[in-house]
């Protein structure tokens, strides 16, 4: 009689030791907002030439999927040499967050390529220099030829060092694309 | 009911290598039965284990065992079952040996009641084991890379460091893993993410092939993979473990402990006696960048801490026994397959070796990004009630999942992707009796509560660029499975009911507001199997089973960039649930100089969810990606696994594994994506006292059946742009045969203490090669010429 209600102490004793063990981590747990991804939603190209300065956007402030990206076309006059600045933002951020500062301060890891087709459409110059004395491409030179219409693609490569070592060496070939985005150009 | 699962036990051992053979002619046998002294009843499920071998079976529904090629020589027997007194009993054997063994109950009677799931799971279904010699084999690697011994067991790569287990050419959600008797849940959707296990907590891996729906629940599509630790002792000696594991490529490192003991009370005049049994068991690994044959690749070092704690305490018809294990690793990525968008995937494939930048040739056992962080802790808590009708579990489980991906990014501040999934199961279990001396069998019911989250709080997420939304998901079963033995015959049959209810919270793209989506499935599963062994050489199965898988969130929400996939994946929110009906049969031969077992499997699979190209591009500002959408078809594996070892001469044997799979989209009529290659394997393998010695060949086919053609009808051909090969990036490699070697010795330092050592050569000759299940083939080579090194002191 005695074993059997001890065994049920028992029993109860363990069911109560289960239930607390699996109770006592029921907080309301979160994922900060900080530790989120970045997202590059804006590109921005500044052509300036004798004081005045035209701007065109590819926006895809969704971010991937969604709505399409709306994209500017390109409108610039030929044999001109225009300075070329570009942006990178966040704009799904409140307030926008400026990508264009990370880059800077980074400069030694990334690399804004400038492919024009044809590649007589437009001649660019790098106008940057990073710490290694490579291009950086946040601003420099777009010269423009004959008149036409074409393409240009901007990627902007980011090549982080592995290990310590540095993999930037002037060329597009290390890393990966953060941007890789055409923009319709007519030079008229 | 046993018969089954010791015929697989006496086949397979030999197969996988299992227990090393001493002695001059190994064909010798030792059977008998296993009886109650008093009663002269048959003991059903008592171990009979050859001592000097390690090597044991259990005894089935008459008490009869048999542990068959076995060389000549002295060897004592053990009988055991818990509630009776072990009995040794020493044979000198030259041939074959009747050996009946009679076992009185122990004065303390710690009842049979550590009810291990193969007493009351399928057993008219295929299994196969890994444990003692074979399992040592694989100490030191993941748990994918060590289920491969298995014949019919592929895995799904991401560079060598992660690997997830391919049963029949299905993985993630479609295989479940029981650890320690609680079902896995980590974030197993993702083809990158392997199973958060260490192997080491394991003695026995069972994997259990084909749909097992009925006593495991939703999910168990291609099989179940169950890890079992070795029952705690209950006695007070302390006994033990050291593994010391040493891999020459990428100078890996694995060392791992076991400590167990306990405490057993005697009961005096009205006192029950009970005992209590403790195991402590703790994994180091370390590794650094592994190279191919050619070059090394750049940030691809593992580190991994694990460990384990489990307590027990029997007293007559009652066990409680807790288990906590936490397993962490940080497993770098390969620099070079960051892939930013599909031109760089292009050009790194057309490249065909990595940049050196990628190929540095110095070593590090540095992790650098893009790597994974993941923690997995599991907490089990069962008790066990044995009354005159049966015997009655709990058990509780509470695990949580804790992932970080962090990539290379700007700045040290972002991470990739976290996943917090915080999982409670439940199973209540009832084992009957026999009914009538005919039916025996079991009911159940298992409850499981699970949030994930990945961003904000569960019900208020901030962002809508993560890869799963946040979501809870409750899903509960029902089972009832009988079986029925009689003479040469087994029938077992089962049914079950299964509810789930998942709900989602989650930001569209591009929005501000959440959106709280909710699916209900609801589902039966069947079983229905038979067992038929003529005589001692014979052995048949037929069995045909059912499982269902309701799709997973990503496959419903997933709308975007597959970082490193380069590929944009956009979910289906109208999925409905996936319904597998697989029927196999399986034949067992065993001779004296010839084994062979042949598992043919035919699965159907209605309304199965994959992702499939769509062969359009789409746009993002980091360029353009080939999108792919989880769509369904009615689809249907079929293959075969062969397996046979000859005993060519003395001491000598070759032992020959062949897979065989056909995948097929029957809606559309081509072959599925991603199904591994058909492969063979043999092995001639030297065994001499205690030493063994083999050497491997594996052949592994070109996978010559891909898809061809665009399954979307409504997508119009002008906006198809990605249709050479399929959709894939690359066609699949070529067929590829490597060579192993391996040499064990085994040292008895006295009757406690044994020392085995061993050294295996993968990759003989260093031969450059690449697997379609391999993420990376795309761009690397696998991996090279590795010799590992392995020790272990059992005391």
């Amino acid at each position: 009689m005695a074993t059997k209600r001890k065994q049920r102490h028992i029993a109860l004793l363990s069911l109560l030791i289960s239930a607390t063990l699996f109770t006592v981590s029921c907080k309301d747990e979160e994922v900060d907002a900080e530790e989120e991804n970045e997202l590059i939603t804006t590109v921005k190209l500044n052509f300036s030439s004798g004081g005045t300065t035209q701007s065109f956007k590819y926006s895809d402030p969704d971010g991937d999927g969604g709505k399409a990206p709306t994209v500017d076309a390109i409108s610039l006059k030929p044999n001109t040499t225009y300075t070329l600045t570009v942006e990178v933002l966040d704009e799904s951020k409140m307030p926008v967050s400026n990508i264009t500062e990370e880059v800077k301060e980074e400069s030694d890891e990334h690399l804004f390529v400038y492919t024009p087709t044809p590649s007589s459409l437009l001649t660019y110059t790098y106008g940057d220099k990073d710490a290694n004395n490579f291009g950086i491409g946040l601003t420099g030179n777009a010269k423009t030829n004959t008149a036409g219409t074409g393409k240009l693609k901007v990627q902007l490569r980011h090549q982080p060092p592995i290990n310590g070592k540095a993999t930037k060496d002037g060329t597009p070939t290390p890393g990966s694309d953060d941007i890789n985005i055409d923009f319709n150009v007519t030079v008229q | 009911m046993k018969k089954a699962f010791q015929y697989i036990i006496l086949f397979l051992a030999p197969l996988l290598g299992a227990g090393g053979a001493a002695g001059q002619v190994c064909d010798c046998f030792i059977q008998g039965i296993v009886q109650d002294d008093a009663t002269k009843q048959p003991i059903i499920g008592a171990v009979v284990l050859i001592k000097e071998l390690n090597k044991g079976v259990s005894t089935d529904a008459k008490g009869f065992y048999r542990i068959s090629n076995i060389c000549q020589g002295k060897y004592t027997v053990i009988g055991r079952i818990v509630g009776y007194e072990e009995k040794n009993y020493t044979i000198n054997l030259e041939h074959g040996a009747e050996q009946n063994i009679k076992l009185s109950e122990t004065e303390l009677h710690l009842a049979n009641i550590d009810i291990k799931a193969q007493k009351i799971e399928n057993l008219t279904q295929t299994k196969s084991t890994l444990e003692n010699a074979a399992l040592d084999q694989t100490r030191g690697q993941s748990l994918g890379e060590a289920l491969k011994q298995i014949s019919g067991v592929t895995t799904l790569q991401t560079g060598s460091s992660i690997a997830k287990p391919v049963i029949h050419g299905m993985h993630s959600n479609r295989v479940l893993i029981m650890n320690n008797g609680v079902r896995q849940e980590g974030q197993q959707w993702g083809s990158e993410h392997a199973p958060e296990i260490d192997p080491f907590v394991a003695k026995k891996i069972t994997v259990l092939k084909g749909a097992a729906g009925v006593r495991y629940g939703s999910d168990a599509i291609a099989g179940v993979i169950m890890l079992e630790p070795e029952a705690l002792p209950d006695s007070t000696t302390i006994g033990g473990e050291i593994n010391s594991v040493y891999f020459t490529n990428g100078n890996q490192t694995a060392n791992a402990g076991i400590l167990e003991g306990g405490v057993r009370k005697l009961g005096k005049t009205s006192q029950i006696p009970y005992s209590i049994g403790y195991r402590i068991q703790g994994t180091y690994k370390r590794g650094g960048d592994i190279s191919t044959p050619n070059y090394r690749l750049a940030n691809t070092g593992i580190q991994e801490i694990n460990y384990s704690l489990s307590v027990d305490y029997k007293r007559k018809n009652w066990i409680s026994e807790v288990f906590f294990s936490q397993f962490n690793t940080k497993i770098a990525v390969f620099s070079g397959s960051h892939i930013g968008n599909v031109s760089d995937l292009i050009e790194a494939i057309k490249r065909g070796t990595p940049l050196s930048i990628y190929t540095p040739e110095k070593f590090t056992y540095a992790i650098d990004r893009p790597y994974q962080d993941v923690q997995h802790n599991l907490l089990k808590v069962k008790n066990t009630l044995k009354n005159r009708y049966g015997v009655l579990s709990l058990t509780l489980g509470r695990q949580y999942d804790f992932r970080k991906e962090v990539d290379i990014l700007r700045g040290d501040r972002n991470l990739t992707q976290l996943f917090k999934l915080t999982t409670y199961s439940s199973e209540l279990i009832f084992e009957h009796k026999p009914f009538l001396k005919l039916l025996t069998g079991s009911i159940g019911i298992n409850s499981l509560y699970q949030e994930n989250l990945t961003t904000g709080t569960l019900t208020e997420p901030r962002s809508s660029t993560v890869l799963i939304p946040n979501f809870k998901n409750f899903t509960n079963g029902l089972f009832l499975i009988e079986r029925i033995v009689r003479n040469n015959w087994e029938i077992e049959s089962g049914f079950r009911y299964d509810i789930r209810h998942l709900n989602v919270y989650r930001i569209p793209r591009g929005g501000q507001i959440v959106v709280n989506n909710t699916q209900n499935n609801q589902n039966f599963t069947g079983t229905l199997g038979a067992n038929y062994r003529p005589n001692a050489r014979w052995n048949f199965m037929a069995n045909a089973s059912s499982a269902w898988r309701a799709a997973t969130v990503n496959e419903l929400y997933s709308d975007g960039v597959h970082h490193g996939a380069a590929s944009f994946e956009r979910g289906d929110e109208n999925l409905v649930p996936e319904v597998a009906l697989n029927l196999s049969f399986t034949t067992n031969y065993v001779s004296k100089n010839f084994q062979a077992e042949l598992h043919l499997y035919n699965n159907y699979i209605n309304n199965f969810i994959f992702l499939s190209p769509t062969g359009r591009p789409a746009l993002t500002i980091r360029g353009a990606f080939p999108e792919f959408i989880y769509t369904q078809t009615d689809s249907r594996f079929q293959g075969f696994d062969l397996n046979g070892i000859v005993q060519i001469i003395k001491h000598l044997s070759l032992n020959s594994k062949i897979s065989y799979l056909k995948a097929q989209d029957l809606s559309n009529n081509q072959p599925l994506i991603q199904i591994p290659a058909n492969r063979w394997e043999n092995t001639i393998r030297y065994d001499w006292k205690k030493t063994s010695v083999s050497l491997t060949n594996l052949y592994v086919a070109k996978q010559n059946r891909v898809p061809t053609k665009i399954i979307f009808s409504d997508i119009p051909s002008s906006e198809i742009i990605f249709t050479e090969y399929g959709g894939d990036f690359a066609p699949p490699p070529a067929a590829y045969s490597l060579w192993s070697a391996s040499a064990s010795q085994q040292f008895s330092i006295n009757a406690k203490q044994s020392l085995n050592i061993s050294l295996t050569i993968s990759n003989l000759f260093n031969t450059t090669y690449r697997d379609y299940l391999n993420r990376f083939r795309y761009f690397a080579d696998e991996i090279g010429r590795n010799m590992v090194f392995r020790a272990k002191y059992s005391f």
